[in-house]
């Protein structure tokens, strides 16, 4: 497996295509600013949005148990899953129980999370992901990139090429609206022939046993509205106390993800339609553990609506596939680390830690806290590296002992500043490879800071401040 | 199944969430909107929909026949009766498929939220709700009494004692997945015309 600084590195070869991906998600953190900015008590919502979060979470069972009981008392059949494995088997069992060779599928972090297409295909179910981005993914055989827009990093023209291979489009066609209606047509198709339809689910309502699903495209809505059967699956976490909290979340989830007001279509579906078989799928997969680690609990109230992926400096300029875990970038990092902390131990430091994730956050989690907390976990574990670890020892080294640490100042000082730059810049020297040294300055800042409070006692006798005013 | 469930719920009782866990005491209006009727229907348009006021179901149905989409609308469904025929009984198709080539379908929307141009529809008198998503275009009808500032306001008059499916629709559906370039008719409705009434 390679690093993420390795991928990043690959990625950012391609210098235009790097820029563009960007641009392109800094476009919609400026649209999501605007919304945030038009609505007056955007701060108020987030705190609340929090301690919503922060109530049903620690009242979990409580919850999970209304809500099964309401949506049973509807007609939809809940099944309870401990890990991928267990909710695969359920949704194949289902599936096998109605004959459902076709299935209609809609954007899932869970399913990916879970590898349910794979393990469909493999069991004869032919899966079809109806979300314009996810078939463009299917299609072209990848893994998304970003968990709201999944195609980001995928150029028109490609899509074009993907089309023309496999829904028969012209060859050269990149016009985005022709594209779209090209993908119209044929998951249209696709829709009235699926015996199935699976979805994740945004919200579940405990009070009302609803289930909320939010899309644009309305994919989500043929899909559980036209089969015989119909399979949500959810995370326990989905699940929210009252109808009123959906005035909460609904109101900080489309604007934090792609700066929409709403998105266009919010289901609520409450049982199966009439002639339907409805199934929810509530999957654990190490969500309760999560929950039981003081430091780390709140990534678990992530609604998953991507803000802190198009805000990272880091993710915007290294794209979601240098991150090895299925949900990339600032909150994929803090979701990683539960699952494996020595295969990803390389994600906390694909961060600069600037906060912006924190600040964008619509439930208010402590995202770039917990990245620093996550690189203590990697060092106390071991798996830094040799390389850094050796650097942070002599830095330990250094920091301990005044003397040791003034005479590295000055060393550094006056030797680097005359050495060639290339002494530095190697490809040895890890922190060099992609980063000058700064101006070095012409004396320590102690040296500095003992002439400035000299130089403000002498002002301060005379009757005036460092500003000059009396 | 039961056993999982069990463990599940045991595992969750372990929780480490510390700090106030009580349910909050909340309100958040809108305080933004000073004038109902227009905010809904400038977000409308900038969400790709049309937004139109008319006096009475009389004028909404001068409004739709004189209408474009009703001129090019081959199967119409139409289940507010008072403003269009419509030539195409959806509650007559036993199966929802048989519904896939409708043109244009109206219907009522029960309320308007002036924040995010969304229509509530409560999907429970049509027989096939499908066709909210099937239909090439959508026309909803609302009262114009019934538009709310917020999402907030909008939940606190929704009764989901007795409902099975109830959307929130907000102009047409749209997709920006390739290259962030929007466009508008991704899998359901192309148009969304908003008649608002009174």
């Amino acid at each position: 497996m390679k690093s993420h600084a390795r991928l990043a590195a690959a990625f950012l070869k391609q210098e235009k295509r790097a820029h563009w991906h960007d641009q392109a998600l800094w476009y919609v953190r400026e649209k999501r600013d605007r919304m945030a900015a038009s609505v007056p008590d955007w701060e108020a919502l987030r705190e609340t949005a929090q301690a919503i979060k922060r109530h049903a979470l620690a009242n979990l069972p409580r919850y999970l148990e209304e809500f099964e009981q309401n949506a049973a008392a509807r007609g939809a059949i809940v099944h309870y899953a401990l890990d991928p494995a267990e909710h695969n088997r359920i949704v194949l069992e289902v599936l096998k129980s109605k004959n459902a060779r076709l299935v209609a599928k809609s954007k899932s972090m869970l399913s990916e999370e879970c590898g349910l297409n794979e393990f469909l295909e493999r069991n004869g179910v032919e899966v079809v992901e109806t979300d314009l981005a996810e078939r463009i993914i299917q299609l072209a055989g990848e893994r998304p990139s970003h968990i709201v827009l999944p195609s980001i990093h995928i150029r028109k023209e490609e899509v074009g090429e993907i089309f023309h291979e496999h829904l028969g489009t012209e060859k050269g066609e990149s016009d985005p609206t022709r594209l779209t209606r090209a993908a119209r047509t044929h998951l249209r198709e696709k829709f009235l022939a699926a015996q199935a339809g699976i979805s994740g689910v945004n919200f579940a309502v405990a009070e009302t046993g609803a289930v909320v699903i939010c899309t644009n495209e309305g994919n989500a809505d043929l899909g559980n509205s036209l089969p015989d059967l119909y399979i949500a699956v959810m995370g326990v976490e989905k699940v929210i106390p009252k109808t009123k909290d959906l005035g909460v979340f609904l109101r900080l989830l489309s604007r934090s993800a792609t700066g929409q007001p709403i998105s266009a279509y919010t289901s609520h579906l409450l049982g199966p339609r009439p002639g339907q078989e409805m199934h929810i799928v509530i999957v654990d997969n190490g969500r309760s553990e999560i929950l039981q680690r003081e430091r780390f609990y709140k990534a678990a109230f992530c609604i998953r609506c991507g803000a802190c992926l198009n805000t990272c400096p880091v993710y915007r300029r290294s794209g979601g596939h240098s991150y090895n875990y299925v949900i990339p970038g600032p909150i994929g990092t803090i979701l990683a680390m539960h699952r494996d902390l020595k295969k990803y131990k390389d994600m906390p430091y694909a961060s600069t830690l600037c906060g912006s994730c924190t600040a964008v956050c619509p439930v208010k989690i402590d995202i770039h806290r917990q990245i620093v907390l996550w690189r203590n976990e990697v060092v106390e574990a071991g798996h830094l590296g040799r390389a850094k670890s050796a650097a942070l020892k002599t830095a330990t080294l250094g920091m301990k002992r005044t003397r040791l640490f003034r005479l590295g100042g000055w060393t550094v000082r006056k030797l680097l500043r005359s050495l060639p730059p290339f002494v530095f810049n190697n490809r040895l020297t890890i922190w060099g490879r992609s980063r000058d040294l700064p101006k070095m300055p012409a004396q320590s800042f102690r040296a500095e800071y003992r002439a400035h409070s000299k130089s403000k006692t002498n002002l301060s006798e005379s009757g005036l401040n460092r500003e000059g005013r009396s | 199944m039961t056993d999982t469930r069990r463990l599940i719920l045991d595992r969750l009782r372990k929780h480490a969430i510390a700090g106030d866990t009580s349910y909050p005491a909340y309100s958040h209006p809108h305080a933004g909107i000073s004038d109902l009727r227009r905010s809904f229907q400038s977000v409308i348009e900038s969400v790709g929909g049309e937004c139109r006021y008319v006096a009475d179901l009389e004028a909404a149905r001068k409004v739709i026949s004189g209408s474009e989409i009703l001129t090019a609308a081959k199967t119409i469904c139409s289940h507010v009766k008072e403003v269009a025929e419509g030539n195409f009984d959806a509650e007559a198709k036993s199966d929802a498929h048989q519904c896939a080539d409708v043109d244009l379908t109206i219907v009522r929307g029960a309320l308007g939220v002036a924040e995010n141009g969304a229509v509530w529809v409560n999907a429970d008198p049509l027989r096939h709700r499908a066709l909210l998503f099937l239909s090439e275009n959508l026309i909803l009808v609302i009262e114009g009494r019934d538009i709310v500032p917020d999402m907030e306001s909008a939940y606190a008059r929704i009764d989901f004692t007795r409902l099975r499916s109830g959307y929130f629709i907000s102009g047409p559906s749209k997709t920006a997945d390739i290259e962030q370039c929007l466009v508008i008719g991704a899998h359901g409705a192309k148009s969304v015309l908003v008649l608002v009434v009174g």
